[in-house]
């Protein structure tokens, strides 16, 4: 089965790096088990990078004010809400997933995304903060957890 | 100050994107309403200190959406910092790539992004008027094609200016890369077919688009009209160029109102600051701000697409000239002041991309391996412009005697365009709360405005792969939050 591990953000800007960060340590760690990805591009540019891979880990950082920095989330792209997005910048998981289907594009069926709360978007040249920096090894253990479960069922089957 | 509150959707990982605040008079109608967006902070300091070199991989990195547009504009800005003419050979493969890119990004726009208002219909229900509703309509087939020649354009991004995403072939007085024979073979057999793919969505637009006179309708309502001048990059001939040559500007009757050189931008183009918002309005100096105003009086402009267009004598190219003859046939004459053309006028310039992709591909100097100027000045100063997919975008750096970064500025397409954004914002509120009662069709007429423009937020970084949703807040006189409407 072939599995990418996407990491999303932006490692000049303040906790937006995290995902990146998460990248650099990861290669490391997972070995056969997946290919790790970085990308700083958005919405309906990062369609090409999934085609042909058959699971999915996305890493990124979310800003929601509604859990303390460093929080973790693991989402399925089902609990990211149905899309009308007002430029294809902003295009969602969801959405990309129609466009493969309706094209026929080979597109992963399986995909969990990792998404860490981070306090500070906006500072280019910004440091990590503290909690982000704190919390970046137990995001990491995540993904690997992750590919290690896929494989475990997957040579079960 | 409850006017800075921001609901912020669960999915949405930049705070701000496309926040519209109304503000309402004693009467219950709209007294002003306004588009917002986020302001990355601390890029002067961060760029100071550092080699000036640096700066086509700092700035490009920092946008998620036209890496190309600023590597390109930073490498033009370290040729005038170093005072080096990069040789004939570098230009050109300057702007072959440039042109490559602006072929792969109009695509994307028009296909995913003009679809949901005109593939699809301004009419069609909003659970369809998405880009899963443009593949619907123009079929698989055609969103195969797109999705084809955007590999293409990405896999000759990534063979000269090293990676598709983030180039890094920029230098002063040059690139680091030029293209051999054998290359030179798969970009001019690339550029036929995205000349071939530019025709394709020309003949898509006039069958699905202009037959329909509801459509048209749409493009030339009053709601997205606004007369403003036009400023756009154009040759010598005033011809539209991407890459290089002089900003013209354009006033309200199409006439030529100035034109100058990257290095005189500071002559022309000023900052208006408005306390609600971060971001700053670009207007033209000499004429004045005088406000959210149209008119040959207000120094507000517009660029992107149409704008460069209307700032345009023609197309240097036969088949994007033909092309620009019947746009401006079918809607009257020059300039065009319908924002929703906009769509339209990207592919016209899509097809100019491909013709011109063609034309330096086949040159042979191209494949002349001098490609490189070594600059001997001592830095000291440099500007650098380049026409952006969303238009004019200006670099502007200062060092010392050693290169060290001294000052930084960057003037991005969405700020040259935003009071006009701010205005199309303000008409679509007025049109449509009345009492303040607020009619549910105005998120679907402010995204049409939106989308035209597509305004980039303040070289935001990307979004977590979910939806960005329109919020707005609506004000009562005494800045009070009485409603807040979201998408979704």
């Amino acid at each position: 089965m072939k599995t990418l591990v996407l990491c999303l953000g932006n490692d000049l800007i303040a906790d937006d790096a995290v995902g990146i960060a998460a990248a650099r340590q990861l290669r490391d760690r997972v070995g056969d088990l997946a290919d790790v990805e970085e990308s700083a591009v958005s919405g309906a540019a990062l369609l090409e990078i999934f085609l042909d891979y058959e699971r999915a880990v996305i890493v990124d950082a979310i800003h929601t004010h509604r859990h303390p920095p460093g929080t973790i989330l693991k989402l399925r792209p089902g609990d990211l809400g149905q899309v009308a997005a007002p430029s294809p910048h902003y295009a969602g998981l969801p959405e990309l997933i129609v466009m493969a289907e309706q094209m026929e594009l080979s597109f992963p069926k399986e995909i969990v995304i990792f998404a860490m709360e981070i306090e500070d978007s906006l500072t280019i040249g910004g440091e990590m903060t503290a909690p982000i920096r704190q919390a970046l090894p137990q995001l990491v253990e995540q993904v690997v957890d992750q590919l290690k479960q896929w494989e475990a069922d997957f040579s079960g089957v | 100050m409850s006017r800075r509150e921001i609901v912020i959707d669960p999915i949405t990982r930049l705070e701000g994107h496309g926040k519209i605040d109304i503000f309402l008079n004693d009467q219950g109608d709209v007294d002003k309403a306004y588009f917002q967006v986020p302001e990355l902070r601390g890029f002067e300091k961060f760029a100071q200190g550092r080699p000036v070199e640096d700066m086509p991989q700092i700035t490009s990195r920092i946008c998620g959406v036209c890496p190309m547009a600023h590597h390109m504009a930073a490498s033009k800005a370290l040729d005038d910092v170093y005072k080096v003419t990069p040789p004939p050979a570098a230009s050109k493969v300057r702007e072959l790539l440039y042109n490559i890119f602006m072929i792969e990004d109009h695509a994307l726009h028009f296909y995913f992004l003009g679809g949901p208002d005109f593939v699809v219909g301004p009419q069609a229900p909003k659970e369809q008027r998405n880009i899963v509703g443009v593949i619907g309509k123009v079929g698989v087939e055609a969103g195969k094609k797109v999705i084809g020649l955007r590999k293409k354009m990405r896999d000759l991004m990534r063979l000269t200016a090293g990676k598709a995403i983030h180039p890094v072939f920029g230098l002063p007085g040059g690139v680091s890369k030029g293209i051999t024979k054998e290359e030179q073979k798969q970009y001019i057999e690339s550029a036929n077919e995205a000349v071939e793919f530019g025709k394709f969505s020309l003949d898509l637009f006039n069958k699905v688009v202009l037959q329909n006179s509801e459509y048209v309708d749409a493009i030339t309502s009053d709601a997205y009209t606004h007369k403003t001048y036009y400023m756009g990059l154009v040759d010598e001939n005033n011809k539209s160029n991407f890459y290089d040559g002089k900003l013209r500007v354009v006033d309200p009757d199409g006439k030529e109102y100035v034109k100058f050189a990257a290095n005189e931008y500071l002559d022309h183009v000023a900052e208006h600051v408005e306390p609600w918002s971060y971001i700053k309005f670009c207007y033209l100096k000499q004429i004045g701000w005088t406000g959210f105003e149209e008119g040959p009086d207000s120094g507000v402009f517009a660029v992107a697409p149409l704008a460069r267009l209307n700032a345009a004598d023609g197309m240097a190219a036969p088949l994007a000239q033909e092309a620009y003859e019947q746009f401006f046939q079918t809607l009257g004459g020059k300039p065009v002041h319908h924002t929703l053309a906009t769509h339209w006028a990207r592919l016209v310039e899509m097809l100019y991309a491909a013709e011109r992709m063609k034309e330096l591909a086949e040159d042979d100097e191209i494949t002349d391996p001098k490609v490189h100027a070594i600059p001997t000045e001592i830095p000291s100063e440099g500007f650098g412009v380049v026409e952006a997919p969303r238009g004019t975008l200006f670099h502007h750096y200062q060092t010392d005697e050693r290169g060290l970064v001294t000052m930084a500025n960057l003037i991005v397409a969405t700020q040259n365009n935003a009071a006009r954004i701010a205005m199309s914002v303000d008409k679509a509120a007025k049109g449509l709360i009345k009492k303040g009662e607020v009619n549910d069709g105005l998120l679907n007429m402010v995204e049409m405005a939106f989308r035209a423009y597509d305004p980039c937020n303040g070289c935001a970084t990307h979004a977590l792969p979910g939806q960005m949703p329109l919020l707005v807040q609506i004000y009562d006189p005494d800045k009070n939050v009485v409603s807040r409407i979201k998408r979704n």
